[in-house]
């Protein structure tokens, strides 16, 4: 019994818990998309300006690291037993993708563009899932070109 | 080429599906599943229990006789339920391929167990509490009627399929596994039920057989203290509404076959010395 109920109650923690971080993250994501969405973040390697106008350009980069919640791993691990779309860890990622890059256009904010833009994921703490750790790490990075003042 | 700002108007990123529901279809359909596993690999079992011979049973007890290591000289409390046994045996009450061993370990569980190859385990905890031999006659029927219907090798059978589901649960989440475990206890318990009560009127036939009345069958059951840690209780007192099942099944049967009520025969005097110590 002492163990159904530990299970119920980190499963209820993580679910009220996880829910309301992720809602807050995805509304401050939400505003600071809507304040960066000046400046173009895109995966093209040409630069679409001439070079006479070209000032400097610089490596940028953001990262974030999300952990799961315990309600998450549960539903995943039940997920692993049947087969699917683990749609538990699809706002995982997408939260860490998208916090990723505010957080490299952040660290550009004068920049014209932000060209070859590259995100990249890790898992942290995969060896460690005996101890119930584990987390996602996603990381943007580009050249952020600045322009000649005119 | 021009860039447009625009951000997207839908997160196709993220299924919107409510994580609650998907829990549910989830656990739902997995309790269904571990409970279909268990019926069936159960009844499985329960086929093979009627082929396992007597000389296969005692090569399986070898398993236990390692963790239930047996003394070298039976004290005198195993001699005495050595000795009831003995008569049950003896008088033809019960026919059992194998000799009966009584074997008494030290533990505070008010239980008795049968375990392969014939053996029977009885905790100090349940020689604790005995007031008569009549009561104690009834225990050790009760678990000769676990062996005549061969429900401890039935346990085993279900024990394997329990941890086998626990295995195959268990690789993904460890959480997973004891929600698992949990449902399988339940599922079991139910199955328990029917092989007590068949085990409980083979041991009223048992008492009728030796002593020819059956008073005290039910005593055991009435004055067990009730302030008991529930993890030191067996199966002879799961619950309490439980319990009084289980005397009115009793009390019907002995009507039903007209078993007399008939006077207590005493413990021997050191038994009543140390259950007097103990209380």
């Amino acid at each position: 019994m002492p163990d159904l109920i530990l299970i119920l109650s980190l499963t209820a923690l993580g679910y009220f818990a996880g829910t309301w971080a992720e809602n807050r993250h995805y509304r401050s994501i939400r505003e600071r998309e809507k304040q960066l969405l000046h400046i173009p973040a895109i995966t093209m390697k040409d630069i679409p300006y001439p070079d006479g106008e070209i000032c400097s350009s610089r490596l940028v980069e953001g990262s974030a690291v999300i952990s799961i919640d315990y309600f998450k791993r549960l539903l995943a691990g039940l997920r692993n037993i049947f087969g699917g779309t683990i749609i538990s860890y699809e706002s995982l990622l997408d939260r860490a993708r998208r916090e990723a890059l505010l957080r490299m256009k952040e660290s550009a904010p004068d920049a014209a563009v932000i060209v070859n833009v590259r995100i990249e994921t890790s898992a942290i703490g995969k060896y460690s899932s005996k101890r119930n750790i584990g987390c996602i790490e996603a990381l943007a990075y580009g050249t952020a070109i600045d322009l000649k003042k005119q | 080429m021009n860039y447009t700002p625009k951000l997207p108007g839908r997160n196709h990123n993220v299924t919107p599906v409510s994580p609650l529901r998907e829990l549910l279809v989830l656990l739902g359909g997995l309790l269904v599943v571990i409970v279909i596993a268990y019926l069936l690999l159960g009844l499985g079992a329960d086929l093979l229990v009627s082929h396992i011979s007597p000389a296969t049973e005692q090569k399986m007890a070898t398993v236990f006789s390692s963790r239930f290591s047996s003394h070298n000289k039976p004290t005198p409390r195993e001699k005495w339920l050595q000795s009831i046994v003995n008569t049950m045996q003896e008088k033809g009450c019960v026919d059992l391929p194998y000799p009966i061993t009584v074997q008494v370990a030290d533990s505070k569980v008010i239980n008795a167990v049968a375990l392969p190859g014939g053996r029977i385990m009885v905790f100090s905890g349940l020689l604790n509490i005995v007031r008569s031999e009549n009561e104690m006659a009834f225990i050790l029927g009760h678990e000769l009627g676990h062996f005549a219907h061969r429900d401890h090798l039935r346990g085993l059978g279900r024990g394997i399929v329990f941890a086998f589901i626990s295995t195959l649960t268990g690789s993904s989440d460890g959480s997973i596994a004891r929600l698992a475990a949990r449902t399988v206890q339940v599922t079991e318990s139910g199955f328990s039920r029917g092989q007590e009560a068949a085990a409980d009127a083979f041991g009223l036939q048992m008492m009728n057989c030796v002593y020819g009345h059956v008073g005290g069958a039910t005593d055991f059951f009435t004055h067990m203290p009730k302030n008991l840690d529930p993890g030191h209780i067996g199966h002879y007192f799961a619950s309490h509404p439980e319990n009084k099942k289980r005397i009115q099944a009793l009390l019907v049967l002995q009507q039903k076959m007209g078993y007399q009520i008939g006077p207590l025969t005493p413990l021997p005097v050191w038994q009543k010395d140390t259950v007097r110590k103990k209380n």
